[in-house]
């Protein structure tokens, strides 16, 4: 008899959570109509996205070779061949931006600098500097040499470079920013 | 004093956890007029009452009742009710008395374990489970006084019967209350060990097998954290236990708790539910055997086992549409765990770090880095077990070990053999339980190679055991920050308990000490929502990713009620997406019109990400392409095309796909069996698609580990990203998307 009742009860139960269980039942939709649509390059990045910013704290992570340490400065001294990688956000109507200074004193030492420009190792200029001093260069770099998918490297040649007297560290050019810009 | 405070909370919710279960367990016990030995009792009604407490803040939690107060008072009065009615008074007879030998061993190696076990269930907690998700979820339901409708981790999906325990002493006690809840079950279940083998009366061999057990080093790290591998033994034993001396008794009213302890060992761990088919089986063939009737106990089991297992389905059904979740997808299809997760997870757990299955014995016994920990050396010994096949006893307990431990089948993680330990540490002990000098050497050399300063001379380094506890730690006189400090999911945890807003949602690849924030996070992996917005992002990174594949299918003009892209390949291993389809006529794409029906098998739920415009959102199927998976657009009505364009990416080129069509006429026909097919490279960043996407669907916030995918990219190109890094702490940076 009690067992009876037990089973009773349970199948009573059951049958409730059941029921629950059936309400609770909510189909999904199946098919939809097309969604809000995406305009097509309606996003506007940060100018600066694609340049290297030497006091940057992750400056570091773009620096491929050559450029020092920046010992507190919001530039960076650097060697031969400072070089850098850097993603471009689209490859059309993408100019190569830089901002650096030739050191009065070294110059006097080296005299006149002829620097070349680099992209993924293709030289789109040559410029020499006849003067020490703040320099900008910038120009429009062709569509083909680069690519939105992979990082590009930027190298700027330096051809002669300060030997320092006291301990014999040779410096290029002291460097502010490298990048691109569109 | 506010060390002290803390230390005397946590005991508290631990303490009043296992007397209000104990207190529950005792009363039907009592109810049901079951006599047992002394301590038996004890054991069962602790077992018991937790299954009962564990279904009663079930209820509260479902009812949004979840609260500390009712907690209270709710357990004061159980236990009230049970001192009243004399559950405190000892029923039954005591065991006959252990051998003065066994009686010391026991409590020397014991008290040992023991001394260090409780420090380190008392100590802030700090395990990658269970500060993830065992009590990531109990936090949430503690904060929601419910279960809120979790649908973007898997692991919320799961049954947890004991995490339902780990929320009654949470609420008093937090993070080690909850660990040492777990603890009460790792204890009884070495007295359970302990006691049956007393009722064989083979008091020796109940000594020794708990020690084997005791001390296993991946047992004793499983015990003393917020885990539940060890309390799915206790229950799985103490089932076990009662099948056994129902097989002796035959009382019916033993029915009752087997039923409930099968039903509660689904409740507590999906991969327990073969205790419910051994108990019916078991139950079915003693009664047959008998000559005695079968139906009406199998009823009762059955019924009490349904009545603790339902609830769980049934949650799962209402909150995942899957009573299974995360498993059992392809059965009940779902928009919130993909197959695919189901399918590599299966896959990973089959194998982890291992190159071959022989690997295996070396692994969980003495090296255990690639199965995460070990059970020790002795169990090296385990074939000798066979040799307890003469007794009965002997046949029972490898029946049962070889049922429990047959889940390691599908995940060769040392702990999933946990389950099956006691009853290979019973029968080895029963197997060589004539040489009792070799029994009690073996115990020392459990005893021994199990302490910890001696596992790490053997075990690989990195291996997941009991390295060290900090008594400090435990009673917070070190305090709990400085003491996590360090350790990764806390400090995740933490980055963004301090610095995202309480509303917001972080997306990371990582999984972070959930229980130790209230932000809401989306593990990349955790659930379907999750993965999308990891396919999103990783689109801008990966070529592969991105829809640079253009499948163009040219006809002549025809009106169609309905058009579909048909999968016809076969391809294990991948998996087919489509970036955008478009239909075009006279050489003009068709502007989309909401009166379009969209459709796609499978995952019809993510069909717009296919007609969004966004070249980093993407339909995918989510599993291997078969053939007749397919996308379709309907017409309102009939409508005339002359191509239709199909953008789709690299990963799913050995995907082939034809296209058909349905005519005014009713009738499906083929209009080209193969697209030509032709590549646009793509020319801009999707970095900040990606991430504008992110926004869309309300996640600003992004937690990157710095040896994770992408993070490099993420670092160097915040900016192209559209994002900026706000905080960062050790090997985390959160970013913040503008």
């Amino acid at each position: 008899m009690t067992w009876t009742v037990i089973i009773v009860v349970l199948t009573r139960i059951s049958f409730a959570i059941l029921s629950l269980l059936l309400c609770s039942c909510d189909r999904l939709p199946e098919t939809y109509p097309p969604p809000q649509q995406r305009p097509a390059q309606a996003l506007t990045p940060d100018p600066y996205a694609m340049m290297v910013e030497m006091n940057d704290p992750d400056a570091a992570q773009h620096i491929v070779k050559d450029i020092y340490e920046p010992f507190g400065s919001p530039w960076r001294w650097t060697s031969k061949q400072p070089t850098v990688k850097m993603l471009v956000d689209a490859s059309d109507n993408i100019k190569l931006s830089s901002d650096f200074a030739i050191w009065d004193d070294g110059f006097k030492q080296t005299g006149p600098l002829e620097l070349s420009f680099l992209v993924n190792g293709h030289l789109l200029d040559k410029v020499k500097y006849a003067t020490p001093g703040y320099k900008h260069f910038e120009k429009a770099v062709p569509p083909a040499w680069l690519s939105a998918d992979t990082e590009s490297t930027i190298s700027i040649d330096v051809d002669k470079l300060y030997v320092a007297p006291q301990d014999g560290v040779k410096f290029g050019i002291i460097l502010t920013r490298v990048g691109f810009l569109r | 004093m506010h060390a002290a405070l803390t230390v005397l909370a946590i005991l508290f919710g631990w303490l009043f956890t296992v007397a209000t279960a104990g207190a529950l367990g005792t009363l039907l016990l009592r109810k049901l007029s079951l006599s047992f030995y002394r301590w038996e009792e004890r054991l069962f009604a602790f077992v018991i009452g937790a299954a009962l407490l564990s279904a009663i803040v079930f209820v509260l939690c479902a009812a949004q009742l979840a609260w500390k107060p009712l907690f209270l008072v709710l357990g004061l009065a159980i236990i009230f009710y049970a001192l009243r009615s004399g559950a405190h008074h000892p029923r039954g007879g005591p065991f006959p008395p252990l051998p003065q030998r066994w009686r010391w061993v026991f409590l020397v190696v014991f008290g040992a374990f023991t001394a260090l076990y409780f420090i380190n269930a008392l100590e802030p907690e700090s395990s990658p489970d269970g500060m993830s998700y065992h009590l990531g979820v109990v936090a949430k339901y503690q904060r929601t006084h419910g279960f809120p409708r979790i649908t973007t981790d898997i692991y919320a999906s799961l049954s947890e019967g004991i995490e339902m325990l780990f929320l009654w002493a949470f609420e008093y006690g937090r993070h080690s209350a909850a660990a040492l809840v777990h603890f009460a079950f790792f204890i009884v279940l070495i007295f359970l060990i302990f006691s049956y083998a007393r009722r064989i009366g083979r008091p020796g061999v109940g000594v020794a097998a708990a020690i084997f057990t005791y001390a296993s080093p991946v047992v004793g790290l499983d015990g003393t954290i917020a885990y539940i591998d060890v309390g799915i033994t206790a229950v799985l034993f103490a089932l076990f236990y009662l099948l056994q001396i129902w097989d002796q008794d035959r009382n019916p009213q033993l029915l009752v708790p087997i039923g409930i302890l099968a039903g509660f060992s689904y409740a507590v761990k999906y991969t327990a539910f073969i205790a419910v088919p051994y108990a019916l089986c078991f139950i079915a063939w003693k009664s047959w055997r008998a000559r005695k009737p079968i139906v009406r106990p199998i009823l009762v089991v059955s019924m009490l086992a349904l009545a603790f297992i339902l609830p769980w389905m049934v949650k799962s059904w209402i909150e995942v549409a899957n009573p299974f979740s995360p498993f059992a997808n392809r059965i009940f299809p779902n928009p919130y765990v993909h197959i695919s997760f189901e399918d590599t997870y299966r896959k990973y757990m089959r194998v982890y770090a291992l190159t071959s299955y022989w690997q295996i014995p070396w692994q969980v016994t003495v090296r255990g880095d690639l199965t995460t920990g070990l059970i020790g050396p002795l169990f090296l010994l385990s074939p000798l077990a066979l040799l307890a096949l003469r007794f009965r006893e002997g046949r029972q307990l490898l029946l049962a070990g070889l049922l429990f431990g047959a889940p390691y089948l599908t995940n060769v993680g040392t702990r999933f053999l946990i389950p099956a330990i006691p009853f290979i540490s019973l029968s080895l002990a029963l197997a060589l339980s004539g040489l009792e000098w070799l029994l009690l050497v073996l115990v020392a050399a459990q005893a021994i190679t199990c302490w910890p300063n001696v596992v790490r001379l053997y075990c690989a380094p990195g291996t997941w055991r009991l390295a060290k506890v900090s008594p400090k730690a435990a009673l917070r006189i070190q305090p709990e920050e400085d003491y996590l400090n360090g350790n990764l999911g806390y400090d995740m945890a933490r980055i963004i308990q301090s610095s995202v807003p309480a509303n917001a949602k972080v997306l990371t690849f990582s999984q972070p000490g959930t229980a130790y924030t209230s932000r809401q996070i989306l593990v990349g992996y955790e659930g379907a929502f999750n993965e999308l917005l990891q396919d999103i992002l990783w689109t801008p990174m990966f070529r592969d990713f991105q829809p640079t594949r253009i499948l163009t299918f040219q006809f002549q003009p025809r009106e169609l009620r309905r058009v579909r892209v048909v999968q016809t390949a076969s391809v294990p291993e991948a998996q087919w997406s489509v970036a955008e389809l478009r239909v075009f006529a006279g050489g003009r794409e068709l502007p989309r019109d909401p009166e379009w029906r969209l459709t796609a098998r499978p995952n019809p739920w993510d069909v717009q990400l296919a007609f969004d415009n966004s070249p980093v959102t993407r339909w995918r199927s989510w599993q291997p392409p078969e053939p007749g998976m397919y996308l379709e657009i309907g017409f309102p009505r009939g409508q005339t095309l002359d191509s239709v364009i199909v953008e789709s990416s690299g990963d799913s080129s050995a995907a082939k796909i034809k296209l058909d069509g349905l005519a005014n006429d009713g009738k499906w026909t083929t209009i080209a069996a193969a697209p030509t097919e032709s590549i646009r490279p793509n020319r801009m960043s999707l970095r900040q698609a990606a991430t504008a996407e992110l926004k869309a669907r309300g996640v600003r916030y992004l937690l990157i580990i710095d040896d994770t995918i992408g993070a490099n990219d993420f670092r160097s190109y915040s900016k192209l990203w559209g994002m900026k890094s706000v905080a960062q702490h050790g090997v985390a940076r959160l970013y913040f998307i503008e």
